[in-house]
């Protein structure tokens, strides 16, 4: 009997997590949404989305951030950067991947990096990153914009990175080939 | 990795299902011979591979010819790493029930039940999304990072 109990109240709670995980799917978070994003990183994320492109914070935001996600931002320098974390083991992180390279190829001034943490578990602590796909969007400055966990929708995500892009917006017609276009 | 096979997506959809089922079975009855099957799945899913897998074989025979083929594909790591969270709990929960200490055995079956119950409604795969927390909480984490 206690048996019985134990699953209804496990299949009750399984609802509830399904249905709020499906809700935050490819919601757009910025750091004023609180609670869900830790600062780990000292400076890295202290003044995202407030600074104006963080023009004195420069060094400070760039130097808070891991190495790995440093180095995607200043290799090819654009005024957006979405760096993915992605592991071996998720599969919506290729949905994601596809995505994110579809919309970057077609918008000025947006680039896409996809960093595998699988084996780099430091990257996803020091970023508070719990959930792949989780995508962040950096400034040129390494100023933290705004985050997004699981497959990103790409209307939502291009009106939000908007401002920040210099480069006029083209209109994109078409989704990519591939993934699954439902979860 | 990138090596396996990708399968059709309803397959571990409708094994997700099967392994619900089995689950709440368990916990109805503390039939823990059950639970041990279940876990072989698991461990067959897990260390051999998706295709000789109990409840794709199952899939393959019964469920895909009724559906329209699908072009669909998914990538075989993750399942076969959420096959392997499944495994694990699953053990726990069977040594548990054997060895009479059924509260571990109720806690592990319900755990495996909670994410198998997430893929078979929502199709999340909790175990894939998880992997990082998984590893954070992971005592090896600590030292590898």
């Amino acid at each position: 009997m206690t048996g019985l109990i134990v699953a209804g109240v496990t299949i009750v709670a399984a609802v509830v997590v399904g249905l709020v995980v499906r809700s935050r799917n490819g919601r757009i978070r910025t750091s004023g949404d609180g609670g869900t994003v830790t600062s780990a990183a000292p400076g890295g994320r202290a003044q995202d989305g407030v600074a104006p492109d963080g023009v004195s914070a420069d060094g400070a935001a760039l130097a808070g951030l891991p190495a790995d996600v440093r180095d995607a931002l200043t290799g090819e320098p654009a005024d957006v950067t979405l760096v993915q974390l992605s592991t071996t083991f998720c599969a919506p992180c290729r949905q994601a991947r596809a995505l994110l390279t579809h919309v970057a190829e077609r918008t000025d001034g947006l680039r896409h990096v996809d960093l595998d943490v699988t084996d780099k578990p430091g990257i996803a602590r020091d970023l508070g990153v719990l959930r792949t796909p989780t995508t962040i969007a950096y400034a040129r400055s390494g100023v933290e914009l705004l985050r997004v966990s699981g497959v990103p929708k790409q209307e939502e995500l291009l009106a939000a990175l908007e401002p920040r892009l210099s480069g006029a917006r083209r209109p994109i017609a078409e989704r990519p080939e591939g993934g699954r276009p439902t979860e | 990795m990138s090596t396996q096979p990708a399968v059709d997506p309803r397959g571990p959809r409708f094994a997700a299902i099967v392994t619900t089922v089995v689950l709440v079975v368990v916990l109805a009855t503390d039939w823990w011979p059950l639970l041990a099957a279940q876990t072989v799945v698991f461990a067959i899913g897990a260390f051999v591979g998706l295709r000789p897998a109990p409840y794709s074989v199952l899939y393959r025979l019964l469920v895909a010819p009724r559906l329209q083929p699908t072009g669909e594909r998914e990538d075989a790591a993750p399942l076969r790493f959420a096959q392997a969270v499944g495994f694990a709990f699953a053990l726990v929960g069977t040594i548990g029930y054997a060895f009479g200490v059924t509260a571990v055995g109720i806690v592990a079956t319900a755990l495996a039940l909670f994410a198998a119950f997430l893929n078979a409604a929502f199709g999340f795969c909790l175990g894939c999304e998880m992997y990082l927390l998984l590893q954070r909480l992971s005592p090896r984490a600590g030292s590898a990072s």
